[in-house]
């Protein structure tokens, strides 16, 4: 029997693989064959796409429209500038009209919807150095919540009101600083707000001369917090630091980072340089003559 | 005159060499070439019979060979030892385990691992070092995997090299005239040597005196029958002549002078040695069809690999990410672990197989046996026990069959007769065997005895019969006696009573049964002598037909007391006058011997009843043999049994009606090729009787030209040849010579033919649980590639990193792919055909496409559930995520929005990508224990199996899940290996999954058991 099977495979002409004439075979199955394999897989992915959109839907059921389920990766905020450049560095020459007005232009448009006049219309005056807490009454949803306002105005010498090129071209620039918006985040406690520090990178200490900070001691006032997501905060005005280096350096890099203080917010350790700190290049160069 | 012989025999070596080359050159004409070479071969043997027949003429020089004279010969021709073969070099065996079809794509991805990284590097991009990592980790598998097959090599070869017998032979030279105890190794030709019994015969030698001198010729002709050696020349053939002796056979008794005729790699030994080397090895089925897999796997790895590396250059990514990405799809394509896996599986069945007494040299042969079609099969010392036993006697007209099991468990005859007390004394006494001293403790058919092949199987058989033989002959003081010689065929000798008061002398006698029946007049029955008359004479014809046509060696006994008058007490007796009464003698019985088969080869044989074929020694012996095992079965026929039958001239039969043959090495010298593939297709069962090296050669070569898979079992140098050829080499342990074990894949340590049946059985599951094995192994694949595809086409965040993919593949996932080598057979493997090498694949279509485009297809879907929801969860939603990449991926992005306006820092978001992978880590985890599950099975419904049979199973899958939970929560692990802890809930989201993996691979089987064979 075994010699049989053996004869045969030894003495049967190789028959073409890929497309065999006399069964009507195509790699080795015929069309019939082919079409019910077809048809198997067509079901069989129709099903377990089924069963894939059907878990998704009972998934997306539970979660909430207003609060993430989970905030694991969001224990301590980032923070971002603004303007942030090209990979987050501000280069521009004093004398050169163009390379600073983008700048400047990023940030008219930001803070566009800071303007006193939006504030006042759209937000409430709020009581300060108080976290503005609107809860929702049990299963009653307190929809929309409220936003405190954040004027312009406080920027002062930065909000680009009185110098529109926000310092760029005196070589005394300004840089707006957000904390990241995490909802729920209260960032501080027994009314201590939160402020930012800059401070350069250690070899660039002597460059980056001295900074002021807008509003006063850079604070990010608690009654901008907590923040209640985008779908029930609609008209939510991040609150922003601006920091104005009044004594740069020229013609250097100087690498500059700030960070968030506050008595709740951990800032990260070595391995994570982006927890509640940010870093940027600054380096302004202004011809001698 | 001599020299020229001998010029002769060395072309004919060279001749071989050449037609080696021309085989490996040309292909095609190898087998003609092959063919062509043997017979011419044949011729010069023949041509060499000059040699043999040549007067004696070294005897001019009785002084032997001057030492200056030696030492020129010694310088020209080398000293006489037999060279090892040619071994590979270390660093060679392990460039190779380093170099696989597997190994190589793995290097490829590790070498563009090191390009990505180097271009990062310089660019400065952050997360670069994780292709360093992952180049160092694949590199780092391909190491340790080589070396752990190589250290398993590395072990098999030194358990062979221990073997190795390494006390040096000396030899007794005369040179200068003078006798001189040499190291055998300085041997040249020319030389004259004397050898005595027990000595090994230290090169080749033609004997120019002897006298009684035997040699056991059976490593090399797989003869177990002593060969007497004299002076004269016998026979055309050197190997079946008389006056040579070859090297590394043993004389057993006698001495003899001879002339050295070659030494070392020319004597007739080196040559079959050599001629093993000569053959090249074949690829074990297992590799090939490993070698068939890898190159599905290599296709299609490279196939996705560059499709979607055209895609993303496509989309419009850069060069160097779509290189990336290609490395990335090489990656989590290639099936790493499976190296390991098949490394370990086979390495687990090696040491189960060791524990059986099988030593498995190369990995790979574990599985050869388990798909081996024919066993080819050496008679001497593989199905017999290589020593020959007194199987029947006949006495008071009947037959009595004696017990030839080796550990005398059998039945025995019945031995009230006074017959049988005379014909044992005729057989205890007319007897020159004697045990060696010192050996009462071991049992009887185990000791050692000094004699030839049947008179030690009659001092065997008597002292277990009688009791201690050399104190019962002691009791028959030995008065004379006259040794066996081939002219008169007998042996008697003469011996005084054990009582003191009967004078009388008694003559016992033995030899061929016709020459005795000749000096007898009287028979001896129940005790008495009756006259031997026509109708004893006609019972002795036929009880002595029946013995001979088992194939058993007959010998007949008599006796006679010599009278008391006539010969006095201390009548000279002499040898050589035989001055005493040597007819009129009473006739006692016959006994007949034969190497029988082991006790447990018959059983054997019935298991693994493919299709045999011994090579034996003598057509009648072979077919007694061959019918005594069961290979050939009762109830078939050989063409000449047929024609017996039916009353008919041989060549009326029709060869075709024949199940079983016999064809003995004369005739195969005649046959073609093609004619021998003819007769071995179309009889199941063939038994070849005295075939030579060669023949062997070409008989395995036949097989597997029909597209057989060969196991050739042997333990004599003459096989060597045949073990290389063969697909798997069976040699013995024990009675094994070292060129056998040498060119053997699997060594037999106790001898014992039932150990192949283990083989086979474990070889066929091993079979059974790698293609399981492997099946889990690559239904991963597909979770692990999808992500990629996924993540370049739909630019998600990507949902597994390359370092969680080699973790499943060689932490996790090992251990239960691993303990599938120890899943039971799920049917009586034993009665299943041997597969067909051709159709019967390891890695088949529906196999991958189950697998891969079923199984893999839901892992993937759960894993890409259990992702979206822990993205969700954590704030992106699904509809989000599409085509976020960029953003996602982007160092200088601080402030990125999910789906409820939360702001998230790059840090966070690569936090979160970690816990995307852990979760599509656990996803696949979770799918493959299922996987696992249905995989114990391929027929059966798991239910029948048992779930917790399979110990080891259970332990892996605790193991697999501690592992994952380690990985999950040990702190640290986010940044060396990119785990993050995850939430409970994310483990139970693959779940239904799992449970749908379970379910539906039941269906499929219940499908499989209800309508086998479709599909």
């Amino acid at each position: 029997m075994n010699n049989k099977e053996d004869e045969r495979v030894d003495t049967g002409v190789k028959e073409p693989y890929f497309w065999n004439p006399r069964t009507h075979e195509f790699l080795g199955r015929t069309a019939s064959s082919w079409g019910l394999i077809l048809l198997f897989y067509l079901v069989f992915y129709i099903f377990l796409g089924g069963m894939f959109v059907l878990t998704m839907y009972v998934m997306l059921l539970t979660l909430d429209d207003y609060k993430p389920t989970y905030q694991d990766r969001l224990v301590t905020p980032g923070m971002m500038i603004r303007p942030r450049g090209e990979a987050m560095e501000i280069l521009y020459n004093t004398k050169d009209t163009e390379s600073f007005d983008i700048y400047a232009q990023t940030l008219n448009n930001f803070l566009e919807s800071y303007n006193n006049s939006l504030q006042v219309q759209n937000n409430d005056e709020c009581p300060p150095d108080n976290y503005f807490i609107q809860e929702d009454s049990g299963e009653v949803r307190n929809n929309p919540k409220r936003s405190c306002q954040f004027n312009r105005s406080t920027l002062e010498e930065c909000s680009g009101i009185t110098d529109r090129t926000y310092g760029y071209q005196k070589g005394q620039p300004c840089v707006l600083i957000k904390l990241n918006r995490v909802i729920g985040m209260l960032p501080g406690k027994d009314g201590q707000s939160p402020y930012v520090t800059c401070g350069a990178k250690k070899e660039d200490s002597d460059a980056i001369g001295e900074l002021a900070y807008y509003p006063p001691n850079g604070t990010f006032n608690l009654m901008y917090f907590p923040y209640y997501g985008k779908k029930a905060q609609l008209n939510y005005s991040q609150p922003l630091v601006a920091v104005k280096f009044l004594n740069i350096s020229l013609n250097t890099d100087v690498n500059v980072e700030c960070k968030i203080n506050s008595n709740t917010l951990k800032t990260g350790g070595e391995r994570d340089k982006f927890a509640g700190r940010v870093s940027f290049k600054l380096r302004i160069t202004s011809p001698k003559n | 005159m001599s020299s020229l012989c001998l010029q002769d025999s060395y072309d004919m070596f060279e001749m071989n060499g050449e037609v080696d080359v021309k085989m490996k050159k040309k292909k095609k004409i190898k087998k003609k070439d092959r063919l062509e070479g043997m017979k011419k071969e044949m011729d010069i043997v023949s041509v060499s019979k000059s040699l043999t027949l040549s007067p004696l003429l070294p005897l001019k020089s009785p002084q032997g060979l001057t030492s200056s004279k030696a030492a020129e010969v010694l310088e020209r021709d080398g000293p006489n030892e037999l060279l090892p073969p040619k071994g590979t070099p270390e660093y060679v065996k392990f460039a190779r385990q380093l170099a696989g079809g597997l190994q190589c794509l793995m290097w490829v991805a590790a070498v563009i691992c090191f390009i990505a990284f180097g271009i990062e590097f310089s660019r400065g991009t952050l997360g670069c070092f994780d292709d360093l990592y992952l180049a160092i980790t694949l590199i780092t598998v391909v190491v340790v995997t080589g070396c752990f097959g190589y250290y398993q090599e590395f072990k098999s070869t030194n358990i062979i090299a221990s073997f190795k017998n390494l006390v040096p032979q000396q030899a007794l030279v005369i040179r200068d005239g003078q006798k001189n105890q040499i190291n055998a190794m300085d041997l040249v030709v020319g030389d004259l040597v004397e050898i005595k019994g027990g000595d090994r015969v230290p090169a080749d030698i033609r004997i120019i005196f002897a006298q009684g001198c035997k040699v056991d010729n059976s490593s090399l002709t797989g003869e177990s029958e002593p060969q007497s050696k004299t002076p004269e020349c016998t026979h055309e053939n050197p190997l079946e002549t008389k006056n040579i002796a070859f090297f590394s056979t043993t004389c057993l008794e006698g001495v003899a002078t001879g002339t050295v005729i070659n030494t070392g790699d020319r004597t007739i030994i080196g040559r079959i040695a050599s001629l093993a080397s000569g053959v090249g090895n074949e690829k074990t089925p297992i590799a090939i069809e490993i070698e068939h897999f890898v190159d599905i796997i290599a296709g299609l790895a490279i196939f996705f690999g560059f499709t979607f590396f055209v895609v993303a250059m496509f989309i419009g990514y850069a060069f160097l990410e779509a290189m990336i990405f290609f490395m990335a799809i090489v990656v989590a394509y290639v099936p790493e672990g499976l190296l390991a896996t098949v490394t370990v599986c086979l390495s687990l069945t090696a040491k189960r197989l060791a524990r059986k007494n099988c030593v498995v040299k190369n990995l790979e042969a574990v599985e050869t046996l388990g798909s081996t079609s024919v066993i080819c099969s050496d008679k001497t010392g593989t199905l017999t026990q290589n020593r020959m036993t007194v199987a029947h006697l006949w006495f008071d007209n009947v037959i009595h069959a004696a017990d030839t099991t080796e550990d005398q468990s059998g039945q025995s005859f019945d031995q009230s007769s006074e017959t049988w007390r005379s014909l044992a004394r005729v057989a205890g006494l007319c007897n020159r065997a004697i045990f060696k001293p010192n050996q009462e403790s071991l049992p009887i058919p185990r000791r050692i005895v000094v004699g030839d092949a049947s008179e030690t199987a009659l001092l065997k058989f008597t002292e277990l019969a009688i009791g201690n033989m050399m104190e019962y002959r002691e009791r028959f003081k030995k008065v004379v006696e006259v040794p066996f010689n081939s002219t008169n065929k007998f042996q008697l000798s003469v011996h005084e009573l054990e009582d003191p008061m009967d004078l009388r002398y008694l003559l016992v006698m033995k030899g061929a049964p016709e020459r005795i029946l000749e000096r007898c007049s009287t028979i001896l029955i129940k005790g008495q002598e009756m006259p031997l008359d026509e109708q004893w004479r006609e019972a002795f014809q036929t009880a002595y037909m029946d013995l001979g046509s088992l194939g058993e060696r007959v010998l007949g006994f008599c006796h006679i007391y010599l009278n008391e008058n006539e010969f006095p007490r201390g009548y000279k007796f002499d040898s050589d006058e035989m001055n005493f009464t040597t007819s009129g003698l009473c006739f006692a019985g016959l006994i007949s011997m034969i190497d029988p088969p082991r006790a447990t080869v018959p059983d054997a044989v019935m298991k693994c009843r493919h299709h045999s074929l011994p090579h034996c020694d003598h057509p009648i012996t072979a077919r007694a043999i061959a019918a005594n095992v069961g290979i050939i079965t009762e109830g078939s026929e050989t063409v000449e049994d047929i024609a017996t039958r039916k009353r008919i001239p041989v060549e009326q039969v029709n060869r075709r009606d024949a199940r079983a043959c016999v064809i003995s090495g004369g005739q195969l010298k005649d046959m073609s090729s093609e004619e021998l593939d003819e007769a071995l297709r179309s009889h199941p069962e063939m038994v070849f009787a005295r075939t030579s090296p060669q023949q062997k050669l070409i008989i395995v070569e036949s097989c597997q030209r029909l597209g057989s898979i060969v196991a050739v079992t042997g333990d004599g140098v003459n096989d060597s040849p045949a073990l290389k050829k063969a697909d798997i080499g069976i040699a013995m342990g024990i009675a094994g010579s070292d060129a056998a074990k040498n060119a053997a894949d699997m060594i037999l340590l106790d001898d014992n033919f039932a150990s192949i049946v283990t083989g086979v059985e474990q070889g066929r599951l091993i079979f059974d649980n790698l293609k399981k094995s492997i099946a889990y192994t690559l239904t991963k694949n597909i979770p692990e590639l999808t992500p990629y595809l996924i993540y370049i086409t739909v630019s998600v965040p990507l949902p597994l990193g390359c370092i969680t993919i080699l973790m499943i593949e060689l932490a996790t996932d090992i251990f239960p792919s691993v303990s599938l080598a120890y899943e039971k057979a799920e049917s009586d493997i034993m009665h299943l055909k041997p597969r067909n090498p051709r159709k019967d694949r390891l890695v088949n279509e529906s196999l991958a496409a189950y697998s891969y485009f079923q199984i893999g297809a839901i892992q993937s879907f759960a894993g890409f559930t259990d992702y979206f929801t822990a993205m969700a969860q954590e704030g992106w939603y699904p509809l989000l995520c599409v085509g976020l990449r960029s953003h996602w991926e982007d160092v200088h992005l601080q402030d990125l929005q999910d789906s409820y306006g939360q702001e998230w820092e790059w840090t966070s978001r690569l936090y979160q990508q970690y816990t995307c992978y852990t979760v599509f880590f656990i996803s696949i985890e979770i799918c493959q224990i299922a996987d696992v599950l249905i995989r114990k099975t391929r027929r059966l419904s798991i239910f029948q199996q048992g779930f917790f049979r399979n110990k080891v199973l259970v332990s892996a899958i605790v193991f697999q899940l501690l592992l994952g939970n380690l990985l999950c929560y040990c702190p640290g692990m986010p940044n060396i290996f990119n785990f993050m802890p995850i939430r409970g809930q994310w483990w139970f989201v693959p779940i239904p999954y799992g449970i749908l993996i379970f379910v539906y691979d039941e269906i499929r089987k219940l499908g499989v058991r209800r309508h086998p064979g479709s599909k």
